[in-house]
Order: C-alpha cells, then sequence, then structure tokens
C-alpha cells in the first residue's frame, strides 16, 4: 500500500514544496540553505523511485552524483555564508546585496 | 500490507515530519538536528527501496559529513543574533510559497492522473527481495565502465571546490 510509486513521488514532491517554502520564509541564510538540501534530496528520492519503478540502475548512479555536486555545493556555499558573517556581524540576507570580499 | 511496507509508511511520515520541523522550527541547531534526522530517514528509505548502496552513502556523507560542516557552522558563528526569525512576518512571502506549493502539488496530481501508474514498487516484476547484494556490483558498472568521465569530472569538481574554499578563507587570513 505504501510502497507504491505514487506514494513515493508524492512524499517526494511534497518535502520539495517544503523545502521550497522554507527557502521562502526563513530569513537565516543557513537555514535557507538546509532547505535547499532539502530539495535536493526530494530530487534524490524520486530518482531512485523512478530507478526502482523502472528497474533501471542509472538513476541511482545519477543519485551518487547528485549527492557528490551537492557536497562541493555545500563546501563552497558555507564557505561564502561564513565569509559573508564574519565582515559584518547581524547579517539579514535581505540586506546582502553584493558580493565583495 | 507487510511489515516492510509499514515501516515504509511509517518512515515515510517521519521523514515528512522532520523536514516539516526543519522549516517551522525558529532555532537554527534545532532546524538543523531536524534534518539530520530526516536524511537518516530517507536513507532507510532507500534501503528499503533495494538501494542500499545509496542508503549507506546518504548516511556517511549527507548526515555524516555534510551535516558535520552544518553544525560547524552554526557553531562557529553566533546564532544568538538572529533567533527572532518570524515566519508568519511576511504575509506576502508566504501567500506566494503557498500558492507554489499548491501549484506543484496540483501539477503533480493532473501528470500521475494522466499516466495511470499503478504498479507498486514491489510487484513481482522487480519484487522486494530481502536485500539486492547486486546493487554495489550494478551501480559500480554503471559508474566505473559507462560513465567513466563523469566520475573523473566530479572529482575535478570536488578538488576545484575545495582550493577555492581554501583560496577563500587565505584572504581572510591576510585581511
Amino acid at each position: 500500500m505504501f510502497m507504491s510509486v505514487e506514494f513515493a513521488l508524492t512524499l517526494a514532491v511534497m518535502i520539495f514544496s517544503l523545502g521550497a517554502l522554507g527557502v521562502m520564509l526563513r530569513r537565516d541564510p543557513l537555514v535557507m540553505f538546509i532547505c535547499i538540501e532539502m530539495m535536493f534530496n526530494a530530487a534524490n528520492f524520486a530518482l531512485v523511485a523512478i530507478s526502482q519503478y523502472l528497474g533501471l540502475i542509472e538513476g541511482q548512479a545519477l543519485v551518487f552524483i547528485v549527492i557528490a555536486v551537492a557536497a562541493a555545493e555545500v563546501a563552497v556555499g558555507l564557505a561564502i555564508i561564513i565569509a559573508i558573517f564574519r565582515n559584518e556581524k547581524h547579517v539579514d540576507v535581505d540586506a546582502i546585496s553584493q558580493l565583495r570580499g | 500490507m507487510g511489515l516492510v511496507d509499514l515501516l515504509f509508511g511509517i518512515l515515510s511520515a517521519a521523514a515528512f515530519g522532520a523536514a516539516f520541523g526543519v522549516v517551522f522550527t525558529r532555532n537554527t541547531i534545532y532546524s538543523a538536528l531536524f534534518f539530520v534526522s530526516h536524511l537518516l530517514c530517507l536513507g532507510v528509505l532507500y534501503a528499503l527501496m533495494q538501494a542500499p548502496l545509496l542508503g549507506v552513502i546518504q548516511v556517511m556523507v549527507y548526515a555524516g559529513a555534510v551535516m558535520v560542516l552544518f553544525i560547524f557552522a552554526i557553531m562557529i558563528l553566533d546564532i544568538s543574533d538572529f533567533e527572532d526569525d518570524e515566519i508568519g512576518e511576511r504575509p506576502k512571502a508566504l501567500v506566494a510559497a503557498t500558492a507554489l506549493v499548491l501549484t506543484f502539488t496540483g501539477m503533480f496530481f493532473a501528470y500521475t492522473k494522466g499516466l495511470t501508474i499503478k504498479t507498486a514498487l514491489a510487484e513481482p516484476a522487480h519484487g522486494l527481495q530481502p536485500l539486492d547484494t547486486d546493487n554495489v556490483v550494478r551501480v559500480a558498472r554503471v559508474l566505473f565502465r559507462d560513465h567513466v568521465i563523469t566520475f573523473e569530472l566530479i572529482g575535478i569538481l570536488l578538488l576545484v571546490a575545495v582550493v577555492c574554499v581554501m583560496v577563500m578563507a587565505k584572504r581572510r587570513l591576510e585581511n
């Protein structure tokens, strides 16, 4: 009953929507970043479900690649966030309008 | 409804609840911890969907390495400054976000209704075996033989990312 493609894809869509909601509602850049990761995860989950449904292993290899790219993105993104926070103490993402070193 | 099926449903509910917690908790560190539990639930769901390799990678890379980075960043920054994150403070954003969620869900249901996927994940064709021990071999075959250039490119990407982060950190020290 639960292990169906519709259920898995619905869960993926709901998690993706929650992530998008978080990016739009929260103002703390770290939480926004976590929500972006959540959207990545929803896409991965949908990929695994579809790859399982179609019996194609390529989907799982693609998820592997996405995880690696997401890890690189986290490293760079967190470095940028920490650099911005070091320069000015109180940071609201609406107030960050330029990326100068 | 088998035991595995029930476990799948419970873990899905837990994953969704944790995702909800990430968005609607005020404290940043609680958000990060909710996200860790969300990732663990997804890892077990991968294993249940006969992708045990991805489940392990999810737990080790995401719940391990990436979340350690996040918690490190949260700890290194002073989070007490922005705990006053009011969620209902921005009605326009709330309306836009709700509209987006409804659009996504509506698009999804329209799509699946046209498609009429009715087969379960665990149907006979690719039935639910105890654990697909062949999974690692099959993924490795795709990654290291069919798409080996992609794999190498990912190595280069990670190297570039690490060098980039080091350059940023160094410039900050010189200042």
